[in-house]
């Protein structure tokens, strides 16, 4: 029996390391997700070097220096206060990262709970799961987020809370769909023939297989949650000055935006270059996660 | 190949019965018509299955088969009947005790690509029965080679995935899934079908290793007449969720009784090119019918050759149905069970037999002879 099978077995087997090689390859070069992704490598570095990248303190006052322009001391000037505008959006930029991070972590995993956990069970506990999904996206994200950071106050801890209780649905939304498709699937129907819990089921076999679209989902909420969190900020609602953080400093750049135009617009800067980045990524991982976009990959981005 | 089941299931319960085992499919629509009949999959089958047995059960697309395994492992409850498992009766078993039930009873699946999770290596899909079922207390590795080298896996092959493999060597991780468990019942459900040609008979030779190694039994769902009778020891003939026809292979596939059997006998292809062309084929008419609106009386009337043979016969009572006179009895009323001895079975008014035996049935068996 083994010596038939032995040619068939080279012919169709690839060796494993050179699969994960050719699987990288395929990441590597789309253009998008490369460069999304070294965007944003670059941006972890920054935030988690901040002690060290920057040159002055995030709230260190010069106050023989405000609203300085740029010069070798402060690259990017001063604020009203004196402090160094550099230095304030290096250190904003953890701030957006962290919020970013604990955003995409707490509505993945509470969102793809819901979603799977509705999409699989069906029936009854579907429709009432789902109505209430409905009527949490009924409300705009933002509007909702400035609800809530309303009500509890305003601190990092509520403004991550808030943003991911307004993205959660989404994410729950897309994996119920998602679950669906891969619900009567031949091998889900084989879990339960050897033997396997309805919880089982779920946890081995149907949330792994839903996940790459869900993923590429929280990449793109990723980059909404950034915006949420300087808007927040920006509107006195997030992260309390002075505390630096990308909206806090357009907030105070505000007043000063014909003088010293740079201090609104470099950090506004900072987070349009983080958000494509994260869009790009979320295109990039879409188009090579999913195998019948596979083949328009490049070709359509050149 | 092993006597016919009957001389062997001579004492004590056999592995598998199935009694007046029913499945209705109803509308769960919120605005479907209340009371609607929905559809009748699978009515009143009754059967046994002895230990390292096989009952190879076939029938067209839409005959219920499909649910009828499904029905035994209960992944589909049943309406109506009894299943009995060696001996205990598995219909009223809770879900916990359902799950240790499937244990025993396992199933191979007729897709390969799709049965397999693309996300597991097949050495964890392989193990995984054994972790559901406890049955896993670390250092089992050499039980997942052991059953990966009794299905023609080699060992090399437990870190690659289901993509890696041809549709026949996915059959092989699918079976040594099934196997890991050490199971006493297969449902096979169109195990080859999806297979090329050359690789179906690995497969089969396969599966007739594991039930001589184990005494299992197989119910081994089919549409391809040839293979069930290679690997059947007993046969049943399924038309819109009814058995028509059941019995020893030998005697179904020589003297067919049922007019659908027949039918289904003459339009197996036959190897030889002069004999192809020869032959004539019965020509079912139309399609399967609908299990939604089943036919009033014998449900394979507005199709049977049978019955248009005998509504030329003036002695025939006749009646108009669909534009065509045919017998009253098969329009009007349903068939009783005929049965030819030896466990053959057919419920038919009219079967082919004896002096009754048409020239078509004849024929059908004879140019059917050279196929299989």
């Amino acid at each position: 029996m083994s010596a038939e099978l032995a040619p068939e077995t080279t012919a169709e087997a690839v060796p494993r390391g050179r699969a994960v090689r050719r699987a990288l390859g395929r990441y590597l070069r789309h253009p998008g997700l490369s460069l999304g992704l070294f965007v944003l490598v670059l941006l972890s570095f920054v935030a988690i070097a901040a002690p060290w990248l920057a040159p002055h303190g995030p709230t260190e006052a010069d106050l023989m220096n405000t609203l300085a322009h740029p010069s070798g001391d402060y690259v990017l000037g001063t604020d009203q206060y004196g402090r160094d505008i550099l230095s304030r959006l290096i250190w904003g930029a953890r701030i957006s990262l962290e919020v970013a991070l604990a955003v995409v972590a707490l509505s993945l995993t509470f969102g793809s709970l819901i979603g799977a956990i509705a999409g699989y069970a069906g029936g009854w506990l579907e429709r009432t799961m789902m109505m209430g999904n409905d009527i949490l996206l009924a409300f705009p994200g933002f509007l909702l987020a400035l609800a809530l950071v309303a009500a509890r106050g305003s601190s990092l801890e509520n403004v991550i809370l808030a943003v991911s209780i307004a993205y959660t649905p989404r994410v729950a939304a897309v994996m119920r769909s998602v679950v669906i498709t891969i619900r009567p699937r031949p091998f889900i129907e084989a879990s339960r023939a050897i033997g396997m819990s309805s919880s089982r089921v779920l946890l081995r076999h149907v949330l792994p297989n839903a996940l790459p679209p869900v993923i590429v989902v929280t990449t793109v909420s990723a980059a909404t949650a950034i915006l949420a969190e300087a808007g927040l900020s920006f509107l006195g609602l997030g992260v309390q000055p002075p505390t630096a953080t990308w909206g806090n400093i357009i907030s105070d750049g505000q007043g000063f935006i014909t003088s010293n135009p740079l201090i609104s617009l470099s950090a506004g800067l900072c987070i349009a270059i983080t958000v494509i980045a994260l869009n790009l990524l979320g295109d990039g991982l879409r188009d090579t996660l999913d195998p019948q976009m596979r083949r328009y990959t490049g070709e359509r981005m050149l | 190949m092993k006597p016919p089941a009957d001389a062997r299931s001579g004492g004590g319960e056999p592995l598998l019965r199935v009694e007046g085992l029913s499945k209705t499919f109803h509308d769960r629509r919120l605005f479907s018509r209340a009371g609607g009949a929905g559809v009748r999959a699978v009515d009143s089958v009754s059967f046994s299955l002895a230990a390292g047995e096989t009952l190879g059960v076939v029938g067209e697309t839409g005959s219920g088969k499909s649910t009828l395994g499904r029905l035994v492992l209960r992944l589909v409850e049943p309406s109506a009947g009894r299943i009995r498992f060696n001996g205990e009766d598995i219909t009223a078993l809770s879900q916990r005790q359902l799950r240790r039930m499937r244990q025993q009873v396992q199933m191979i699946f007729q897709d390969p690509y799709g049965s397999l999770d693309p996300r597991m290596s097949v050495g964890a899909i392989v193990a995984e029965p054994m972790i559901v079922h406890g049955l896993w207390h670390g250092g089992r590795d050499d039980r997942v080679l052991e059953v990966m080298r009794q299905v023609g896996l080699q060992a090399e092959h437990r870190n690659r995935y289901p993509h890696e493999f041809s549709g026949g060597q996915r059959q092989r991780i699918g079976i040594a899934r099934a196997m890991a468990l050490q199971p006493k019942l297969l449902v096979l459900d169109e195990p080859v079908s999806a297979l090329d040609v050359s690789i179906q008979a690995q497969i089969i030779n396969l599966l007739r290793e594991l039930q001589q190694q184990a005494d299992l039994g197989f119910l081994f769902i089919a549409h391809d007449l040839a293979v069930v009778r290679h690997v059947s020891n007993r046969v049943a003939v399924m038309y819109l969720g009814e058995i028509v026809e059941i019995g020893p292979r030998d005697a179904l596939y020589s003297s067919p009784m049922h007019p659908y059997t027949v039918s289904l006998l003459s339009a197996v292809p036959v190897p030889t090119v002069d004999r192809e062309r020869g032959r004539d084929r019965v020509v079912l008419h139309g399609e399967i019918g609908s299990a939604t609106n089943l036919p009033s009386g014998c449900r394979f009337h507005p199709r049977c050759y049978k019955a248009r043979l005998k509504a030329e016969n003036p002695d025939v009572e006749t009646v108009e149905s669909q534009g065509e006179r045919l017998p009253a009895a098969c329009v009007l009323h349903q068939p009783r069970p005929v049965d030819a001895g030896d466990g053959h079975v057919a419920i038919c008014h009219f079967p082919e037999r004896g002096g009754d035996r048409s020239e078509v049935a004849v024929r059908a068996v004879e140019s059917s002879r050279g196929a299989g």
